[in-house]
């Protein structure tokens, strides 16, 4: 009874409920802090390519997922700032330096040739853009719930989402992936402004190009701005530490071999030297360098200096002291052999974890992670990943190198064939460089592929797949090649690796 | 005819045997080991010491924060009812003349119902008046 008449009470309360009439809502009133939200099978931090193809593969798996990325853009550096836009300003400014200096001997006269650097640096947008704009469909496709904000761990299964619209929201996840990528490495004492002193973002962006230009580090990432800048009438200079370009993975026989064909291009190269400081107070940024050993000392400057001595793993703001998460010495985020940190329904991939900081490594790992999740099984092979520098001609490896195995004290034998015996080469007028591939003497299983030349970027897909699939030199020399092609030369290194080049 | 020529041709190639050889679809392994074990670009090849600590809730408080770090009280005195576990309270079932509920007593020391009067004079205050 007393039921009852509390029931008829309250029907009387909500009587005077203005019902019919819109409800407003005082934006003081608005709840701008945590929510409750269902919770996800798998939430991901970071939407560049470990985390967006995380994504991706987890929807077409099934799962629930959230993908939280800050951008505003997904794909992060490799499709904004990375690999995508180098990519478009590297292939374009090599067809205007082709057209400029390459064209007259191959019977091709031109008139006056102008560089529209705005124009150059639109079409490089509308690549970037095209494909950002792919991956956010990919993702809706796949139904995976994109949330644009910053994301930081609240408790081991609670992301907080600072909302890039503003307001913040939360999200629950059984699982989560951490997957926040990079960043630069700056130089000490040398504040970058991506004006006169950048990182690669700010080389991809220049209004105009720099009479002169120095590049800290000759590394993939400083070569290949070096090239694009060179091209366009850039006097560059490329500064660094190491006695050898191209980074330590690099065989040192293609180092030289690369160096001596970018010289010949009129890029300049101070090896072995070391920067030691940098002034930018003036109209020109001078550095003081000095050779690495010391003794040395010198004055270098420049319009503009590009930072290029590395990138480091991005965790600010994560919230990894929230849930006692360590990273090493270097920043990287600590994990086992299934991507699992030492809390094991939160994993990590790409950069910002273990192993070369390459996209194609992150996607690699990022499938496996989803795999590991959902079957328990992943695979990536350590051992078979890729490398290539887009400069002209391209530089690729894959596996070891000869000074590895050397240092190693691991048997090999090496054969190798220039692309100036290869008629595909010769027709096309491009013959500098060469294929050069590494066995081991005694059961002939492929080592290590070592490719400069044109599109080696291309051809490094066969060496990598021989080598995963455990092939030997005369597997690759026994398989048929098309003529006539590039990929001839690869067959015929391989021909010269157990036996004899037919050509050369 | 055409037997004899497969028969040919496979002789022709029995000499060389290539070292890729087809294995057939790939399964998932029906037992896999799951212990952590270290990534395999790890500059240490080495998991820190304390891997895996974190692994059972109880562990996590061990290390947990929480404006400073949580408070022990499990097994000690001022940790009242919640400080041990169930089975140290002793038996479930109540010692004789003892009763967990009111309703267990005989009905004269049950709670009585409310008649309509006194619901009245409780909903209109009255009943304090």
């Amino acid at each position: 009874m007393l039921s009852q008449r509390l029931i008829g009470r309250a029907a009387v309360r909500s009587a005077f409920k203005p019902s019919g009439l819109p409800v407003v809502v005082s934006p003081r009133l608005r709840r701008t802090y945590a929510t409750e939200s269902e919770e996800k099978d798998l939430v991901i931090i970071g939407g560049g390519v470990a985390g967006y193809v995380a994504a991706i593969k987890a929807g077409q798996e099934g799962l629930k997922v959230a993908c939280i990325e800050k951008r505003g853009t997904l794909g992060g550096t490799c499709l904004n700032v990375g690999c995508i836009p180098s990519k478009s300003l590297l292939n374009n400014s090599h067809l205007y330096h082709q057209i400029l200096h390459d064209s007259k001997h191959r019977g091709i006269e031109v008139g006056d040739v102008k560089l529209n650097l705005a124009q150059l640096m639109k079409a490089k947008d509308q690549s970037v853009s095209g494909l950002t704009k792919g991956v956010e469909f990919l993702l809706k496709k796949n139904g995976v719930e994109y949330i644009k904000g910053a994301g930081s761990f609240a408790d081991e299964h609670t992301v907080n989402v600072k909302l890039n619209d503003g307001g913040e929201t939360s999200v629950k996840g059984k699982n989560i992936l951490i997957a926040t990528g990079s960043e630069v490495t700056p130089f000490p004492g040398l504040e970058i402004d991506e004006k006169r002193v950048i990182s690669s973002t700010g080389a991809i962006a220049l209004e105009k190009v720099p009479e002169k230009m120095l590049v800290i580090g000759g590394g993939i990432i400083g070569l290949e701005m070096a090239s694009v800048w060179s091209r366009l009438g850039a006097q560059v200079t490329v500064i660094e530490f190491l006695d050898q370009i191209g980074g330590p993975g690099m065989d040192l026989e293609v180092a030289k071999s690369i160096q001596k064909i970018l010289k010949k291009q009129g890029i300049n190269f101070k090896t072995g030297t070391k920067v030691v400081s940098g002034d930018k107070s003036g109209e020109i940024v001078k550095l003081e360098v000095d050779s690495a050993k010391g003794g040395k000392p010198e004055t270098l400057e420049g319009d503009v200096v590009l930072v290029a001595i590395g990138r480091r793993p991005y965790t600010e703001g994560l919230g990894l002291e929230n849930i006692g998460l360590e990273k090493d010495e270097r920043g990287r985020v600590i994990i086992d052999s299934e991507y699992r940190t030492k809390i094991p329904h939160i994993r990590c991939v790409g950069d910002v974890t273990f192993g070369p900081m390459l996209a194609h490594k992150a996607e690699e790992e990022a499938v496996a992670a989803i795999e590991y999740i959902k079957k328990g099984y992943g695979h990536v092979n350590y051992g078979c990943i890729p490398s290539v520098m887009y400069t002209f001609p391209e530089v690729a490896w894959v596996g070891q190198s000869e000074q590895e195995l050397k240092k190693a004290g691991v048997p090999y034998k090496i054969g190798t064939f220039p692309f100036s015996a290869n008629s595909r080469a010769k027709t096309n007028l491009d013959t500098e460089g060469m294929v050069k591939m590494i066995a081991d003497p005694e059961t002939d299983r492929l080592l290590g592929v070592h490719i400069i030349g044109p599109n080696a970027g291309e051809m490094i897909a066969e060496g990598t797949l021989a080598l995963e699939y455990g092939a030997s030199s005369e597997d690759i020399a026994r398989t048929c090649h098309a003529h006539p092609t590039l990929a001839e030369a690869f067959k015929e290194a391989a021909m010269a690796t157990y036996s004899k080049a037919i050509h050369f | 005819m055409f037997a004899a020529t497969r028969v040919l041709r496979a002789a022709a190639h029995a000499e060389r045997v290539p070292s890729i050889k087809f294995l057939g679809r790939r399964t998932i392994p029906a037992s896999v080991d799951h212990t952590p074990k270290p990534h395999p670009a790890s500059p240490t090849h080495s998991l820190p010491s304390n891997w895996g600590s974190s692994t059972t809730f109880s562990a996590y408080r061990q290390h947990a924060q929480q404006h400073g770090p949580l408070r022990k009280t499990i097994g000690r005195e001022q940790a009242g009812i919640g400080g041990s576990p169930g089975a140290a309270l002793g038996p479930v079932k109540p010692t004789e003349g003892l009763y967990f509920d009111r309703n267990e007593l005989p009905a004269r020391f049950r709670r009585q119902p409310l008649t309509e009067a006194e619901i009245e004079a409780i909903e209109t205050g009255c009943g304090f008046a």
